[in-house]
């Protein structure tokens, strides 16, 4: 997927404060199969970058195209369907729902795209067994440790074979050897799928493994 | 199986909305009581017209006063319109006064056998164990459900009433209005408990030679009227037609005791409204808040694709699994206390509650409904969250 986006603006703030100017004006592009990294301080505005790109919340102004089609100015519905057929999310915190077993948390991705049941079990089966977390589906989050959660995120994310991967600080819990983990299963879906993957990290060897990084600063996106 | 029905993580939404419903449930068959109690009342005097003799009216046989002599009750049976009369003879088990007319009175009824019930709503009454009298029944009893219970009578026991022994030969079921605390004889046999209680009955009735014989030992009738007939015109007929009686006017005698049960008809309403805002708003509150903290939940499902309407169908889905569990439970709770309680006054010949289905019907429905709505209210409002925001305020 070409990843498109123009003069993306986002505040943030309340009546008494005033807003707070996150991004002003971002313009960017990433083509099928790279990966980018963002990086930036913290408070700089990756994370909202991310959230907007990912439609999961709108931005005040400017434009998002998935393969040169507008795709910020759809409906809830249509964003919803975008959602979940066309991105992951690998979030830093994981975001597994506490009441599900890690199997029952890959298989709701596959809940609402409308995808046949058994086709998504043997794809959630062949993606923890390639994760190693196989062995674990029957537990909680509670009951996995932290990497092994990240894995079950990941194997959620990447379900529906989205065309964009986006990952927001997804070794910022980890340590060095689990984080190795998820970048490289990052890189295998840009090689091997064309996925679009864009990491937000601020991280040294997570941008490393992108093909470019760019950096937030001042509410605008310029080369790191 | 059972994790599909009860979500996990919903255990004190449902013990809170579980808590809610037995209170609703407990006002609910406490107003049910004492509604069954005034219907049965009014019931009962809807369905026949009570005549007595002239001069105590309605508390002639509560006082064991005043007489209705055969000659009157043949009067009574020749006017136009009336269809059965059933001569009675009632009176009060204990003579005491502290009982007196009081909701506790205990009841002797003498009914006679050879003419059937003429009271239109209660042509029989419903017997649980053993039969009904029979005519020509002598010394045998049959017996309300709270008389039997304070005594704990069974059927082929003996009975001792006033200074006679009687065998009991069957048990009513429990009515919760006036007759749970009835003996129910032959009207021989009350004839016979009356004239030992007076001496000076026994100098008038007791010679044979007088004036008046025992089939004049009466202390009331009542009259049963034909179809089509209107039973307050027929009263007042009667009234006017047969002299030295007192007779009491369906219609009338249903809104005097309508009117003198207005207190309690206002009080069990204030605990029916009471039960509703109470367990209503337990409930609510409790089925928002359990939306209202799956918040982040809701922001990860609608990252991964959920539209507002499957949303909405999860968490009614939810919403009314975690009610109905939650529903039962108070149903069990508020029936499980009710009836240990109950069990504990039933040996006084009292009962609190009464869990009837209806009652039962409408806080399940009532539960579910408005289970459904604050669900429904609670994924509206979230629903205007973007996802992000969702799991922002989830955290």
């Amino acid at each position: 997927m070409l990843l498109r986006a123009v003069g993306l603006t986002k505040s943030y703030g309340g009546a008494r404060a005033g807003p707070v100017r996150v991004l002003q004006g971002v313009d960017l592009e990433v083509k099928a199969g790279e990966i980018a990294a963002i990086v930036g301080v913290s408070g700089s505005g990756k994370s909202t970058l991310l959230n907007l790109l990912g439609l999961l919340e709108p931005p005040d102004a400017g434009e998002i195209q998935f393969d040169a089609e507008p795709v910020s100015s759809l409906g809830r519905r249509r964003q919803a369907r975008l959602r979940g057929a066309r991105i992951g999310y690998v979030f830093q915190s994981f975001l597994l729902l506490s009441g599900l077993t890690a199997w029952e948390n890959v298989l709701l991705a596959a809940r609402y795209v409308g995808r046949d049941r058994r086709q998504a079990e043997r794809e959630a089966l062949r993606l923890m067994e390639r994760l190693d977390v196989l062995h674990r589906r029957g537990h909680y989050p509670a009951q996995l440790s932290g990497g092994e959660q990240q894995r079950v995120a990941f194997c959620r994310a990447v379900l529906n074979a989205p065309s964009l991967l986006l990952a927001d600080e997804p070794t910022g819990n980890l340590d060095a050897e689990h984080a190795r983990v998820i970048l490289r299963e990052l890189r295998a879906q840009a090689r091997e799928r064309g996925a679009t993957v864009i990491l937000v990290t601020h991280r040294a060897e997570a941008a490393a493994e992108a093909d470019y990084a760019l950096r937030l600063q001042g509410g605008r996106l310029e080369p790191a | 199986m059972l994790r599909a029905l009860f979500p996990r993580g919903y255990l004190f939404t449902v013990l809170g909305i579980a808590v809610g419903m037995a209170g609703l449930v407990s006002l609910g068959a406490m107003a049910e009581r004492i509604t069954r109690f005034i219907d049965g009342g009014d019931r009962f005097v809807l369905g026949q017209i009570s005549v007595a003799g002239e001069g105590m009216g309605m508390g002639t046989g509560f006082t064991a006063g005043g007489l209705l002599p055969a000659a009157r009750i043949a009067e009574i049976a020749r006017v136009p319109g009336v269809a059965a009369v059933q001569a009675q003879v009632m009176l009060p088990l204990s003579t005491t006064t502290s009982h007196f007319l009081t909701l506790t009175q205990e009841l002797i009824l003498g009914m006679d056998l050879s003419a059937p019930m003429p009271n239109r709503h209660y042509r029989e009454l419903p017997v649980r164990a053993g039969r009904f009298l029979r005519s020509g029944d002598r010394r045998a009893a049959v017996v309300g459900a709270d008389f039997a219970a304070t005594r704990r009578l069974a059927v082929g026991g003996p009975l001792s009433l006033g200074t006679l022994p009687f065998t009991v030969v069957g048990l009513l079921d429990r009515t919760l209005t006036a007759p749970d605390r009835f003996a129910i004889v032959s009207i021989d046999d009350a004839r016979d408990l009356w004239l030992r209680r007076d001496p000076l009955l026994v100098q008038v009735f007791g010679a044979g030679g007088g004036a008046l014989g025992r089939g004049d030992l009466n202390s009331g009738v009542a009259v049963g009227w034909a179809p089509g007939v209107d039973p307050d015109a027929l009263a007042r007929r009667i009234h006017a037609e047969v002299r030295g009686v007192n007779v009491t006017i369906p219609g009338e005698l249903s809104r005097l005791l309508r009117t003198s049960t207005a207190f309690f008809s206002a009080l069990l309403l204030g605990i029916g409204a009471l039960g509703l805002v109470i367990g209503g708003l337990s409930l609510s509150n409790t089925v928002t808040a359990a939306v209202f903290e799956r918040i982040r939940d809701f922001g990860i499902k609608r990252a991964l694709g959920a539209t507002d309407v499957q949303l909405l169908g999860e968490v009614l889905g939810e919403a009314l699994r975690v009610s109905l569990a939650g529903c039962v439970g108070g149903v069990a709770l508020a029936l499980g206390l009710g009836l240990a309680v109950d069990a504990r006054l039933f040996r006084d010949g009292q009962q609190l509650f009464l869990f009837s289905p209806r009652l039962l019907l409408f806080a399940l429905g009532f539960g579910l409904v408005l289970g459904a709505l604050a669900a429904t209210y609670a994924t509206l409002r979230i629903a205007r969250l973007s996802p992000a925001e969702a799991i922002r305020r989830g955290a």
